[in-house]
């Protein structure tokens, strides 16, 4: 299991860089690490999800240009309350709870990211002039409510499977 | 009674002649009318085969072209003597061309990755351009890649120059695809299409680069005037850039 969700992982930066434009709306793409972090925190736990989330965060704050403003705080909370998830006996039910679930998470981390800018901004009153990006916020949502049923679901069952073979 | 069908045989509309007359009359009447476009369309295909061909035109291209190159360069060569007498920044000299090989121009993380690193020369905040003018600065290097901070990125802020109301201002990302333009001043009377560039009193950027122009303008606020840029380079389509090595 751990091999292979390792090997996931390592594909979470590249995706985030790669930023396949064919898969976005108004140029934004969905919030990729969080389609990692659901199955994994659902499987290992909150402890582990929130651990996960420090290390994804680290590194695509790594990868990203703006030192100032950090995607660790939401990715942290999102991969502890992932771990508090429990998988659903009706897959069905499950692929649409994935979408509402990983939804609400890029909802918490876009809030949590644009609320570092406005508190960065607010001491020179241009905080206003930020208003507009909300919509990266919209969109995110949507796009990761989208993808995230087909994507999660995927990558629970492998890591499920791989669990069970070890 | 034979009389009478002579009469009748001699009246004028009997006579083909004077119809034809009369249909050249209609004809010229209607001429006059058109106000002679038929004349005048007529000339154009019958004038066609001798109108300055493409040859022609070819030449005076080449030499209008030649003329800007040697203004061009006059201009530049004034350039750079008087901003040397008034110690102001020295405009780039020399060019690294980078192929984009990431692209992030949408969301909060608006960057670029180019192929080019610190081993062919490039450094940290240098500025780059594309088709269109300036797209941002280079913000880190690694031996192999440079990353760029694209003006639209929530993190920018430059000195631009605003040409018609020969003002500075300070340009800030905003996150979106339209960063803002900030005048320190209540009555800048800056205009939607007015054209923004690079400032000339900038320290940051080489002065007059291509920025964009003014697509709104934001109420006054608090001594401040604010408006929307619409960047002329568009770091979504771009694939190739240049790297301005300074002097």
């Amino acid at each position: 299991m751990k091999n292979l969700s390792m090997i996931f992982f390592l594909f979470v930066p590249i995706i985030f860089l790669w930023h396949p434009s064919w898969l976005g709306i108004l140029d934004i793409q969905p919030y990729w690490p969080l389609f990692w972090l659901l199955p994994w925190s659902m499987i290992s736990g909150s402890i582990n999800g929130l651990i996960s989330g420090l290390f994804l965060g680290l590194i695509l704050d790594s990868i990203t240009l703006d030192g100032i403003f950090t995607q660790i705080p939401g990715l942290v909370i999102c991969g502890f309350w992932f771990g508090k998830i429990k998988i659903h006996r009706d897959t069905f039910v499950g692929h649409f709870r994935y979408g509402l679930i990983c939804s609400i998470g890029s909802f918490l981390c876009g809030t949590l990211f644009i609320l570092q800018i406005f508190l960065k901004n607010v001491s020179d009153r241009n905080f206003l002039m930020f208003i507009p990006s909300i919509q990266n916020i919209l969109a995110e949502v949507f796009l990761t409510g989208l993808f995230a049923p087909l994507i999660c679901s995927q990558l629970l069952r492998i890591f499920q499977s791989s669990r069970r073979k070890i | 009674m034979l009389n009478v069908r002579l009469i009748s045989n001699s009246r004028w509309w009997h006579k083909k002649k004077n119809w034809i007359l009369f249909a050249i009359f209609l004809f010229l009447f209607f001429v006059r009318i058109s106000k002679g476009s038929i004349y005048k369309d007529f000339y154009y295909f019958v004038s066609k085969p001798f109108w300055p061909g493409k040859f022609q035109k070819e030449i005076i291209v080449e030499s209008l072209e030649k003329e800007y190159f040697i203004k061009l360069h006059l201009l530049k060569k004034d350039n750079v003597r008087l901003r040397e007498t008034l110690n102001l920044q020295e405009s780039y000299s020399d060019t690294i061309s980078a192929a984009v090989i990431s692209r992030k121009t949408g969301s909060w993380w608006r960057q670029i990755i180019l192929n080019k690193g610190s081993k062919a020369g490039v450094k940290i905040g240098s500025s780059v351009i594309g088709p269109g003018g300036l797209l941002g600065r280079i913000n880190s290097t690694t031996s192999y890649t440079s990353t760029v901070r694209l003006l639209t990125s929530p993190e920018s802020k430059v000195g631009v120059w605003v040409d018609r109301i020969q003002r500075n201002g300070l340009l800030i990302g905003s996150a979106d695809n339209y960063p803002n333009l900030i005048l320190y001043s209540k009555d800048a009377d800056i205009k939607v299409g007015d054209f923004v560039s690079s400032s000339p009193a900038s320290t940051l950027l080489p002065p007059n680069l291509p920025i964009g122009i003014v697509e709104s303008v934001v109420e006054p606020f608090k001594a401040k005037k604010m408006a929307k840029i619409l960047l002329l380079a568009k770091p979504n389509a771009i694939d190739w850039v240049q790297i301005l090595k300074e002097k």
